[in-house]
């Protein structure tokens, strides 16, 4: 079957060329994707880590949203979610997303990358957020003779 | 009529089942009384689906907040359009939209079916109710019945989140449900014909349009959605590689493959195991971006929920489908030996076939990088994530091979093509494209992928103005007529190939426009009003916006808001007053959910989009102690080369893919005859 053959060398030749680009972009770009406990234990347990760059996410926490020196410069700090105390905090230079808020209603998720710089604040060079209540609201914080409230213009610009 | 609604959705379980069981037991035992039973299910699920439907927008439009998806996703100053759109706002309404979908496109199906193929019919229907049964369990008993009531009635809902309340948004999630759930009808028969034994190509080319239906649904879908992440997002970016986004793209690349290996069946008999492999692989990859987008199993920017027990259900179902689908492909492949063989790595089926291996790579690749993080978890027990460097890392050599191949798939020759061949077809776009490649680095163009992704686009381009420039004159030969009525049918009497042409140039479009992303501009400017940015972009224009204030609006219950900026600048390009834009900053009077909206400024034009954010305003000061010296403000300005080819392409891309879907002439005709591969079909079929 040399048909058959031919067929299988390009089946393979594909394969080989495919896995070869996963396996250098993997290794290339790959990020370690941690929660605010698991950074700091790796921390602990090797102080090199510090430099590697990683993906953290975790809670904003509320209240914890301050503008920084220069541009566009925040400062902010996320809990962890499993166990709702380890804290990191961070410092992002950038647009904020729309959906990033330190409102104690609205449980914001910050997924953000990057790595600690010297006096151990992380500096993220990328924030997502993700509002907790973005789609999935939770009516039963509604009650049933609940006045609308009446919203002020937000303390930080957002 | 939401009370009549959710009767409707239980009912819809048992009759959808019946439909199920009666599909398969009147196929296996050749009782037509049981197949007919069956098919007027088939029409009373989609009726009472119709009427839960109804029902759902009812409780919408009555601002009924005792329903829970109700009070998530409305609230009483909600527009009415916006309430309509709320069946598909979230997950419970979009999985009952879902299931409408599906059952509209069963009825249809049924219905076009009711003379001709019967022989597929018996299982295609099971297999569809098989579906439909699943997505009632689903919405009955796992927690996502969207009638669903709080017990006690909130004086609001929560309203509809800012961002999505935008045109793009609103079609965009119903338009790739259509092309998802059309997918369901090549899947059923494709299953049908496992079942029944009856494995030549009929099958493929009775659900050749639903697979080119799906297929045109799924790629406005997409785009729909990069259009809206474009306007509404405010990153200037319109593609993230975000596991939702990827989620769309999987059955989209798997589905284009097939939509080309089906050709290689129905002309050479060949890939018939490859073919089912691949419907059944794109019916679960449907599947598994209706599951993704609607549960949290990944993180992403726009995910839904996090219900777990929803995930179970879907997962299981998913296996079933996919055990079951693989042992019928192993019982069934003694019946599915291919007729032929390929002769040369230089021809059509070639051609196709690594079209078909690149568009699965991609598949790999794309899903390999969305799981990642789950995959590591399981097997490391370390959570690794990639990010979009690693997407364009090695989807863009797969692209630009693609792109190759479609350049050379359509002309090059059935089995073996000969050096006369290939010089025929070949060799004029070939110093086209290489002189425009060499104008193109004579003017400063470096970039390497840029300048292949441009070259080769060029080549393709050439290809296909060639084949319609000698399919235009040769017809015009033999009508004796001028040259555009010789164009005219010439694409009217073979829409499938003339149709697939025009499609590929929408493709060539989109293609180009990404390689325009490198040139892009982005700049981040404080201005003060009356300050002037300049920006000069890679087509050699100056932009002079002059920022001439902010104004604001605060408290306006009218549109909601709890307070807006609005920054106007006038526009300039190369000197001559072109307009304004005026990029703002909203906060919504949200009870609940993100109230935050930033909404940028887009100046278009054929070449390149002017792209303005108001990046940072002094809110308090602005509008609090009306502070004039606050109306500084942080602006980032962004050029976007060649952006606006990827809405022309979709334009183009949709127009070919209505060419291939109109019903032809020579379609009644085969319709009416038992035999289409004898009939005039063949003329249609083409190559």
């Amino acid at each position: 079957m040399p048909s058959n053959g031919r067929f299988m060398v390009g089946l393979v030749g594909v394969a080989t060329v495919v896995t070869y680009l996963i396996w250098t972009g993997v290794s290339d770009t790959m990020v370690y994707y941690l929660t605010p406990s698991e950074l700091l234990a790796r921390v602990d347990e090797d102080p090199s880590f510090r430099e590697v760059g990683v993906k953290v996410s975790g809670e904003v926490v509320p209240g914890s949203y301050r503008e920084g020196e220069g541009t566009l410069v925040h400062h902010f700090s996320i809990v962890d979610t499993e166990d709702g105390e380890t804290t990191i905090d961070i410092t992002y230079q950038g647009i904020l997303p729309d959906t990033f808020d330190d409102n104690p209603a609205m449980l914001t998720e910050a997924i953000v990358e990057g790595r600690f710089d010297a006096d151990g604040v992380f500096q993220a060079t990328t924030l997502l957020t993700k509002c907790g209540s973005r789609y999935e609201a939770a009516p039963e914080s509604l009650h049933p003779d609940g006045e609308l409230q009446q919203e002020l213009p937000a303390d930080h610009a957002g | 009529m939401n009370v009549l609604g959710e009767l409707a959705l239980w009912t819809a379980l048992p009759v959808a089942a019946w439909g199920m069981v009666l599909g398969f037991l009147g196929g296996r035992q050749n009782r037509g009384d049981m197949v007919r039973s069956a098919e007027r299910a088939v029409y009373a699920t989609f009726g009472l689906t119709i009427l839960a439907s109804l029902g759902v927008i009812d409780t919408f439009l009555n601002d009924r907040f005792e329903y829970w998806y109700v009070a998530s996703y409305s609230s009483r100053d909600l527009a009415t359009f916006y309430k309509i759109s709320g069946l598909w706002a979230g997950q419970r309404g979009s999985l009952l939209f879902w299931l409408l979908l599906l059952a509209l496109f069963s009825s249809i199906a049924v219905w076009s079916n009711s003379r001709k193929n019967r022989e597929f019919m018996p299982n295609v229907v099971g297999t569809l109710m098989t579906v439909q049964t699943f997505f009632l369990v689903v919405l009955l008993f796992a927690d996502v019945n969207p009638f669903e009531q709080l017990g006690f009635t909130p004086v609001d809902g929560n309203g509809l989140n800012p961002q999505l309340q935008n045109y793009w948004m609103t079609i965009h999630p119903p338009t790739l449900y259509l092309g998802f759930t059309a997918f369901s009808i090549p899947f059923a028969f494709g299953v049908s014909a496992l079942l029944t034994g009856r494995l030549d190509s009929r099958w493929i080319t009775v659900t050749r349009k639903w697979t080119l239906l799906s297929w045109f649904f799924l790629s406005n879908g997409i785009v729909f959605g990069m259009r809206w992440a474009y306007e509404e997002l405010g990153w200037g970016g319109y593609w993230f590689w975000d596991p939702v986004e990827n989620a769309s793209l999987l059955p989209w690349l798997t589905a284009t493959a097939f939509l080309h290996s089906i050709q290689i069946q129905e002309n050479r008999g060949m890939l018939k195991i490859w073919n089912m492999g691949l419907v059944l692989m794109t019916f679960l990859l449907t599947i598994f971006a209706t599951f993704l987008t609607r549960s949290g199993l990944i993180e992403s920017v726009h995910t839904f929920a996090q219900e777990l027990k929803i995930a179970y259900i879907f997962l299981s179902f998913m296996f079933f489908i996919a055990a079951t689908g693989t042992i019928l492909i192993l019982y069934r492949l003694p019946k599915l030996r291919s007729e032929s063989r390929i002769e040369s790595f230089i021809s059509r089926e070639s051609a196709f076939l690594f079209n078909n291996l690149v568009l699965l790579a991609a598949t790999f690749a794309v899903m390999w990088g969305t799981l990642l993080p789950l995959i590591s978890e399981g097997f490391m027990g370390q959570e690794i994530s990639v990010g979009p460097p690693f997407f364009n890392r090695v989807n863009l050599p797969i692209g630009l091979f693609l792109l190759f191949l479609m350049g050379v798939g359509p002309v090059i020759a059935w089995r073996k093509a000969t050096p006369k061949n290939l010089k025929k077809n070949f060799l004029g776009p070939v110093i086209v494209a290489a002189v425009v490649g060499v104008v193109l680095w004579a003017m400063g163009i470096r970039h390497g992928m840029a300048l292949t992704t441009f070259i080769t686009s060029t080549f393709v381009m050439s290809i296909i103005v060639v084949e319609f420039w000698k399919g235009t004159r040769a017809r015009s030969r033999i009508e004796g007529s001028g040259v555009l009525p010789a164009f005219w049918h010439l694409v009217t009497r073979n829409r499938r190939r003339w149709g697939g042409y025009i499609v590929h140039v929408g493709i060539v479009m989109i293609f180009t426009a990404f390689a325009g992303a490198p040139w892009n501009v982005d700049v981040e400017q404080t201005l003060d009003p009356g300050d002037v940015a300049e920006i000069t972009s890679p087509f050699g224009h100056t932009y002079r916006l002059t920022y001439e204030g902010m104004s604001t609006n605060i408290n306006d219950r009218e549109q909601n808001l709890a307070w807006q900026a609005v920054a106007l600048m006038t526009v300039e390009k190369d000197g001559r007053r072109v307009g304004t834009l005026s990029p703002e900053k909203r906060q919504y009077l949200n009870r609940n959910g993100n109230p935050n909206a930033t909404e940028v400024g887009i100046r278009s034009s054929v070449a390149e989009d002017l792209y303005v954010i108001l990046a940072d305003v002094d809110l308090e000061g602005v509008v609090g102690r009306n502070d004039p010296t606050a109306q500084q403000a942080h602006f980032r300005f962004m050029v976007k080369p060649l952006v606006g080819f990827i809405w022309g392409g979709i334009m183009v891309l949709s127009l070919g893919g209505l060419i291939g879907l109109w019903p032809s002439a020579e379609k009644v005709r085969s319709a009416s005859t038992s035999a289409p591969s004898s009939g005039p079909a063949v003329a249609a079929a083409g190559d």
